[in-house]
C-alpha cells in the first residue's frame, strides 16, 4: 500500500531539475510569537525562476515563515524575528527596510480569495494608480494583460466594470494573482492558495504558476503533497517549526534522507 | 423539570418581553401621533412662533434644530471619524491607547445636562460666544464625538482582516490601504451610525438650554448674509430648537394654545427622529446592496 502511494506521487514528480541562481537566502531564521518559538533555526535557498514549495502538517510554521519573506507578520504585534533573508544583498529582516516598496517586488496571494469589493478591473488597478501610473490607456492595457496571463480574460473582458466579489472562487483566486502581477513583482508568494477551491479550479492555478515560474521566482505552502510533486522544483518539509529537509522535488520524494520527511510523504502522519 | 419545559418558558419569557417592548414604543408613538398630528398644519410649520397669542407656529425653531445639528455634523464627523480611524488602525495597545479610549467612554456616558452647564461655562462665558448657533453646536459636539468616534472603530474593527493584508501586500502603504479600500468597504456602517447619532443629536434639550439658547431673533429668510444678526445662518445668535422650544413652551410659556403647540412640536420632533432611524437603515441597506457586488 505505502509503496503504491510512494509510485504514484513520484510518477507525477517534476523532471525539470536545472539548478537556478538563488535569488533568496534564508540564514539561521528565528520567528517568535511572544514566547511561542514558531519557526526555529532556518536555512534554506529560494532560487530564482522555480517554484519552491513549503510542506508539512499543519501548524508547523509553513504560514508564519512564508509572510516573513514579505514582512506581512509586522502586522501581528507579538511576532517577532531573528535571523537574515538575503535578498539583492539587503537584509529582508532589517528594521531599516523599506517594506512598502519589499512587498512590490515580493507580492503575495492568500488563501482565502479576498479581491476588494471594487470593480474587477479596479482591483488589478488600485496598485498601478498607487505607483503614479494614471495613463488611462497603459491602465487598459496592464488589465488585459495580467487578466490574459491568468487566463481570466477571456471570461471577464466584457464585464470588468462589475464587482469582482460576483466572480467564483477560483476566478476570484486567479484575479488575485493578477493582482499580484500588476506591479511585476520579482517574487510570488503564495500560501495554500488552492486550499479553498475546487479540483478543477486548482488544476487551472497550477497550470497557471507552470507558466509563471518563466518569469517570476514562486515560493508555495502546500498541504497537498500531490500538488507540490506536480509543480515544484524545490521542496521544503517543515516539521514543528523546523526545516526538516530541503532539496529538489525529485530527490525529496523519491530517496528523503530524513525518516519523518518519508513518514510524511506516506503518508503516515499529517 | 425537564428540558421541553424549560424552553418552553423560557421562549414565553422572550416573547413577552418582546411584547413588552414593542407595546410600549407603539403605546408612545401612537399617544404621541394621535394628539399632535390634528396640530401640524402648513400653517403651523411655516409660521413663527408667537410669545402672546395663540396660533403660534414652529418655523424658526424646525430651522435651528437642522441648522445646529449641521454644524455639530461639520464639527463632529471629520474629527471623530479621524479619531476612531486612529483607535482602530495606528494605535498601540498600550497605557496611552486605553487613556485614550476611557476619556472616550467617558465623553460618552456624561449626562447631557452636565455637558450643557461645561458648555455655559466655556463656550458661553469663557469664549463669549453667548447664547448661540456656535455654543450650542459645539456643546453638541462634545456629547456626539465620542459617538462617532465609537462608530468609526466599530466599523473599522469589523472589517476582515485579509482586505487589510490584500492591500499591504501588494505594496501600498497603510493609509492608502485605509483609504481606498477599508474606508469604504466601512462606509455603510459608519453611515448608518452617523445617521443614528443625528437623531439623538436633534433631539437633544439639555445640553441647549444654556448654550443654544431659550430665543430667537425674528429670522429674516430673505437674508442669507450671515454676518447680519437676524440671518438664518448666523452662527452667533441664540437659537431655541424644537426639543428646547417644547421644553419652554411647557413649563414658562404664556401662550393660551400651550397644549397644542407642544403636542403639535413633539410630533414633528418624533416624526423627525424616526425619519433619522428609517434613512439610516435604508441608506445601509443600499449600499451594502451595492458593495455586495452585482
Ligand atoms: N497570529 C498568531 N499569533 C500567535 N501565534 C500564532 C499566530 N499565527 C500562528 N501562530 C502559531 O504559530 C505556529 C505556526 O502556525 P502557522 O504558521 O499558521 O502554521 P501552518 O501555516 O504551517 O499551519 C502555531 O503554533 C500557531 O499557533
Ligand atoms: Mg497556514
Amino acid at each position: 500500500m505505502v509503496v503504491q502511494m510512494e509510485n504514484k506521487i513520484t510518477s507525477f514528480v517534476n523532471s525539470e531539475d536545472v539548478d537556478r541562481p538563488v535569488l533568496i537566502n534564508v540564514e539561521d531564521t528565528n520567528i517568535y510569537y511572544g514566547d511561542n518559538h514558531a519557526v526555529k533555526h532556518v536555512n534554506m535557498p529560494i532560487h530564482e525562476r522555480s517554484i519552491t514549495a513549503l510542506i508539512g502538517p499543519s501548524g508547523c510554521g509553513k504560514s508564519t515563515f512564508i509572510r516573513t519573506i514579505n514582512r506581512m507578520n509586522d502586522l501581528i504585534p507579538s511576532a517577532r524575528c531573528e535571523g537574515k533573508i538575503d535578498y539583492h544583498g539587503i537584509n529582508i529582516l532589517s528594521p531599516k527596510v523599506d517594506v512598502v516598496k519589499l512587498r512590490t517586488e515580493i507580492g503575495m496571494v492568500f488563501q482565502q480569495p479576498n479581491p476588494f469589493p471594487k470593480s474587477i478591473s479596479e482591483n488589478i488597478q488600485l496598485p498601478l494608480k498607487f505607483a503614479g501610473i494614471h495613463n488611462k490607456k497603459t491602465l487598459r492595457d496592464v488589465t488585459e494583460k495580467c487578466l490574459k496571463q491568468v487566463g481570466l480574460w477571456e471570461e471577464v473582458k466584457d464585464r470588468l466594470d462589475r464587482s469582482a466579489t460576483g466572480l467564483s472562487g477560483g476566478q476570484q483566486q486567479r484575479l488575485c494573482i493578477a493582482r499580484a502581477l500588476a506591479l511585476k513583482p520579482d517574487v510570488i508568494l503564495l500560501d495554500e492558495p488552492t486550499s479553498a477551491l475546487d479540483p478543477v479550479s486548482s488544476a487551472k492555478i497550477e497550470e497557471l504558476l507552470l507558466q509563471l515560474k518563466k518569469d517570476y521566482t514562486i515560493v508555495i505552502v502546500t498541504h497537498n503533497m500531490q500538488q507540490a510533486a506536480r509543480i515544484a522544483d524545490y521542496t521544503a518539509f517543515f516539521y514543528q517549526g523546523e526545516l526538516v529537509e530541503f532539496g529538489t522535488t525529485k530527490t525529496l520524494f523519491t530517496m528523503p534522507e530524513k525518516k519523518s520527511t518519508s513518514d510524511y510523504i506516506c503518508g503516515r502522519f499529517g | 423539570m425537564n428540558s421541553k419545559v424549560t424552553n418552553r418558558i423560557a421562549l414565553s419569557l422572550i416573547v413577552l418581553c418582546a411584547v413588552i417592548m414593542v407595546s410600549t414604543l407603539a403605546a408612545l408613538l401612537g399617544y404621541i401621533l394621535v394628539k399632535g398630528l390634528t396640530n401640524i398644519s402648513w400653517h403651523f410649520l411655516t409660521s413663527e412662533s408667537s410669545a402672546f397669542m395663540a396660533g403660534g407656529g414652529i418655523k424658526d425653531q424646525l430651522w435651528n434644530s437642522f441648522y445646529v445639528l449641521i454644524i455639530t455634523m461639520i464639527l463632529t464627523i471629520p474629527i471623530g471619524t479621524s479619531g476612531g480611524i486612529y483607535l482602530a488602525e495606528y494605535a498601540r495597545p498600550g497605557k496611552l491607547t486605553s487613556f485614550i479610549r476611557s476619556c472616550v467612554e467617558v465623553l460618552a456616558s456624561l449626562p447631557s445636562i452636565v455637558v450643557g452647564m461645561f458648555g455655559m461655562l466655556i463656550f458661553v462665558n469663557y469664549f463669549g460666544f453667548k447664547f448661540s448657533v456656535l455654543s450650542g453646536a459645539l456643546a453638541l459636539t462634545v456629547f456626539n464625538l465620542p459617538v462617532i468616534v465609537r462608530v468609526t472603530e466599530d466599523g473599522f474593527r469589523a472589517l476582515p482582516l485579509h482586505q487589510k493584508e490584500g492591500g499591504l501586500a501588494l505594496g501600498l502603504t497603510h493609509w492608502h490601504t485605509i483609504k481606498t479600500i477599508l474606508l469604504p468597504e466601512a462606509f455603510p456602517s459608519i453611515l448608518t451610525g452617523i445617521i443614528l447619532s443625528a437623531g439623538r443629536v436633534f433631539g437633544e434639550s439639555a445640553a441647549l438650554l444654556f448654550t443654544a439658547g431659550m430665543s430667537t431673533p425674528n429670522l429674516d429668510f430673505t437674508n442669507w448674509n450671515p454676518a447680519s444678526p437676524n440671518s438664518p445662518l448666523n452662527l452667533f445668535r441664540s437659537a431655541e430648537t424644537l426639543s428646547v422650544h417644547i421644553w419652554a413652551v411647557n413649563t414658562s410659556g404664556i401662550i393660551p394654545d400651550i397644549q397644542a403647540v407642544a403636542n403639535g412640536s413633539s410630533a414633528v420632533l418624533v416624526i423627525c427622529v424616526l425619519m433619522f432611524n428609517l434613512l439610516a437603515r435604508a441608506v445601509g441597506k443600499m449600499i451594502n446592496q451595492k458593495l455586495s457586488g452585482r
